[in-house]
């Protein structure tokens, strides 16, 4: 295994602060190939952390959702995970915590909804709130 | 040939295997991060990026991490537009020297720079580009304050908003310039195409980015990025504002190509007063005083009558 | 090499901008984006010219100012090719911005820069303040004394800069008018020999590679700033190898020489001065006519200026008495900077020679042979006398009173 990045000497780095997306070359081109069958590099940010961000963090419940796309489309931090036209889940180790999934979410009830960092998702889908009455 | 994505539908569109990473450290509620996404996701076709110094530029490639897994570039705060011009020029040289193969597809080459970059610090070099012609695009993420730095007053930020150096005070209502109409410069350079989008209508914007990618010369797209750090909305509202934004017409979506014909392309079924907009942003919480509430209805006019303006324009295809 | 050859005399008459435009030329370039300023300008009218007469199959570009230049070109750079541009003065100082991200991006390209006075007062003729403007720019920096010179560097500073040990921009200095133009004979290589000799573009890191994306131009902190710029030196001080190399190489092609440190009469020289650019041509006639009168005289120039030759010169330094430091910039509150070099260079070394500071030359004004004869018979008197006649730096060919500081 190559030697991390952190441990290296201004001597082994990169010319030119130059900084690469991928371990190796690549022969396909990445908006043809999904992010779990990319070889990331250590320097790409997909493998930071900035999940410590947040205070509250999204919940989904997936009896609600009609997996309408609308939380995949306005998420700032690609935190929203879905495949094949479904959504399959959170990217805990990017998303901030933002709330702007709640907020776009059509359902009623809401199918995500922002519960504190410690609340155990259990927990949150047992106290997922009612649907509101009609508009 | 055109590697635009085929997108029929949201869902359609959610298939994109995307090419900006998380862990960026855009603050949360970032609609810059939700524009770039809707960019990137707009084209299979390979990408070179450029940034200016800015919000984007800084959050995206801290040293030793980048969120870009597509070429990128960022020189200084004026010059993103030139640095992916010149990066234009160095791929026709090539091509026409054979060092890159002929079959081998064009890339799109994007710019980006935040709304001090465009309006005032790189605006030289834009029209510069745009005088030239390169085949590029240019996007401002225009959230009308130098953010990055902590909310200074830009040649796009509005009239009564407070910003850091054109504060609200006892003898002030902030900002006293209206905004540059960035949209109506570029038009004016003989653009093919120019637009103004806003990602909360995420389908004209596609639309308009396809448009865009493929038109021959420069492309100028004015991209609204609703900012909650610095108009001081709830990160969760990003989206709410943006919609508050469109509707109201304070930000209205068309475009023009080559110039001169101008589409109107959102007309919003309720349109909502430009009260309600200024009021979901505590940057002009001091507007809503006696003392300076006929600024809102200033504000409400000069509105309806740009309205009114593009609507002639687009009735006359001058 | 370009597809359509232009075929060259054995011997051509060619200013200095011609020269340069002639080897940019004959580099086949692939983007040149540059903005005319006197005295460069026609650096970039001939290219165009070329261009224009389908000389050159490279892009050429060109933008609305100096910075938009230097962008272009390193964005062109960056992209994964060959680039060059011209500029002076206040050109200069428009892109120096951009200069220090070419070399931090450690993005070969050359830049010509026809030295000029900066304003204010305005003024479009010869010094060197732009030359010391680039001189922390992290550029390799080579000084060139006539066209001929003007044209040689330019080979060589392609292959210098394009090095895989160096990766760095590379300046070529000229004098601005009395180099650039002034026309002499020039013996050019021809197109194939000059193409060859300066070789294919080897990209590294390129945009337009897309099989490896890659940032470029990243933000680092106190956690990597450190190392980034502690390497650009590196790179710059081990550049010497391949610029010895190149010289070498160059030589062998051309028959022509060049050192990091040229000098005329040295080798018995009592008395020296330091100088850059066209002086040194007319200081070897005024050594000659020194010689005549019985006084050991001799002159250095540096050729190399980035990576400064420190050792070299303070060797060349060793057996003289005195030596005056011609600094051909308005020096802006202290000794100019060659003077601030040649101490650092003899300091650490036995030799201590009497060491003046002239200050010559801004805004184009003439420096005579009469003039630097008596520079030299000044030198000759501090020598016998063994001490310095007053002051450590003085102004010469100024009109009003004399102009004299740092008393010893």
């Amino acid at each position: 295994m190559s030697k991390s990045i952190h441990d290296m000497g201004w001597d082994e780095l990169v010319l030119g602060a130059a900084v690469h997306s991928f371990k190796e070359e690549i022969d396909y081109n990445p908006s043809q190939v999904l992010p779990e069958n990319r070889d990331y590099a250590e320097t790409n940010s997909k493998y930071k952390y900035v999940g410590d961000w947040r205070v509250f963090k999204p919940v989904w419940n997936t009896d609600l959702c009609i997996h309408c796309q609308f939380c995949w489309l306005y998420c700032p931090d690609t935190s929203i995970l879905s495949r094949e036209k479904k959504m399959i889940g959170f990217d805990y180790d990017h998303c901030k915590g933002c709330g702007i999934c709640q907020e776009v979410c059509p359902t009623n009830p809401k199918s995500i909804i922002m519960f504190t960092e410690q609340t155990e998702e259990e927990e949150a889908l047992n106290q997922w709130p009612e649907k509101k009455g009609s508009k | 040939m055109s590697g635009n994505k085929e997108i029929k539908n949201l869902k359609a569109f959610s298939t994109a295997a995307e090419r900006f990473e998380g862990s960026h450290v855009l603050c949360p509620g970032c609609a810059h991060s939700i524009i770039v996404r809707e960019i990137l996701n707009a084209t299979n076709d390979n990408m070179v990026v450029s940034a200016s110094t800015g919000c984007l530029e800084v959050c995206t490639a801290i040293y030793p991490h980048t969120s870009w897994d597509t070429s990128w570039i960022h020189i200084g705060f004026e010059n993103s537009s030139t640095a992916i011009a010149g990066a234009e020029a160095m791929n026709k040289a090539l091509r026409n020297k054979g060092r890159i193969p002929a079959d081998e597809p064009e890339p799109k080459f994007v710019a980006f720079g935040g709304d001090g970059a465009t309006y005032d610090i790189g605006f030289q070099w834009i029209s510069g580009c745009f005088e030239r012609g390169h085949n590029m695009m240019y996007v401002c993420l225009d959230n009308e304050v130098y953010a990055n730095t902590g909310g200074q007053r830009s040649s796009s930020t509005p009239i009564g908003a407070s910003a850091t150096t054109s504060p609200a005070g006892s003898t002030s209502y902030g900002e006293k310039r209206n905004k540059k109409d960035m949209l109506q410069i570029m038009a004016a350079h003989g653009a093919p195409y120019v637009a103004q989008v806003a990602p909360n209508k995420w389908k004209d914007m596609a639309k308009k980015i396809q448009k865009g990618f493929d038109a021959e010369g420069p492309v100028y797209i004015n991209a609204m990025s609703a900012c909650t750090t610095e108009w001081k909305f709830d990160p969760a509202d990003t989206i709410t504002v943006s919609d508050l934004a469109t509707d109201s017409l304070v930000f209205p979506l068309y475009e023009i190509i080559d110039g001169t014909e101008l589409n109107i392309t959102y007309r919003p079924k309720n349109i909502v007063a430009v009260r309600d907009y200024l009021a979901a942003q505590p940057r002009f919480k001091h507007l809503f005083t006696p003392k300076y509430e006929y600024l809102i209805d200033e504000w409400q006019k000069r509105v309806d009558a740009q309205w009114e303006y593009l609507q002639r324009r687009e009735e006359a295809r001058v | 090499m370009n597809s359509k050859i232009m075929e060259l005399n054995k011997v051509e008459v060619w200013d200095g901008n011609m020269a340069a435009t002639q080897a940019m030329r004959q580099a086949d370039i692939d983007v040149v984006a540059a903005y005319p300023i006197t005295p460069s300008t026609p650096v970039v009218e001939n290219y165009a010219t070329f261009h224009a007469n389908g000389y050159i199959d490279g892009e050429f570009v060109m933008v609305e100012s100096e910075h938009a230049a230097m962008s272009g070109c390193v964005g062109a750079a960056a992209a994964g090719g060959r680039v060059a541009t011209a500029t002076s003065s206040q050109g200069l100082a428009l892109m120096v911005e951009v200069l220090y991200q070419a070399s931090g991006m450690r993005l070969p390209m050359v830049l010509n820069i026809v030295n000029r006075a900066l304003a204010s007062p305005l003024n479009v003729n010869g010094d060197h303040s732009d030359l010391y403007l680039t001189r922390d720019s992290g550029w390799i920096s080579l000084c060139t004394f006539s066209p001929q010179e003007v044209y040689d560097m330019n080979l060589c500073a392609f292959k210098i800069g394009e090095h895989m040990d160096v990766r760095l921009p590379v300046i070529v200095n000229q004098d601005g008018f009395l180099s650039s133009h002034t026309a002499q004979n020039i013996y050019p290589l021809q197109d194939k020999e000059a193409c060859d000799f300066v070789g294919e573009y080897k990209p590294l890191n390129a945009m337009l590679d897309f099989s490896r994306p890659v940032t470029h131009g990243v933000q680092t902190e106190e956690d990597w700033h450190f190392e980034h710029k502690a390497k650009q030196h590196d790179a710059l001080m081990n550049s010497t190898k391949v610029i010895a190399e190149v010289f070498a190489e160059f030589e062998k092609l051309s028959g022509r020489k060049y050192n990091f440190v040229e000098s005329y009469k040295m080798e018995d020289a009592e008395i020296a001065i330091v100088v850059l650019g066209t002086t040194y041509e007319s200081a070897q006639l005024a050594v000659d006519k020194m010689r005549e009168e019985g006084i050991k005289a001799g002159v250095v120039a540096i050729r190399v200026f980035r990576p400064f030759p420190l050792k070299e010169v303070s060797d060349m330094l060793q057996n003289v008495k005195a030596v005056a430091c011609m600094d051909r910039s308005a020096p802006g509150g202290s000794v100019g900077a060659l003077y601030n070099e040649i101490s650092g260079a003899l300091f650490n070394s036995p030799a201590r020679p009497l060491l003046s500071n002239i200050i010559y030359g801004l805004g184009g004004r003439d420096m005579t042979i009469g003039v630097l004869c008596d520079i030299y018979r000044d030198l000759d008197a501090e020598a016998k006398a063994g001490k310095l006649n007053g002051s450590i730096q003085r102004f010469v060919g100024v009109r009003g009173p004399e102009l004299k500081y740092y008393k010893v």
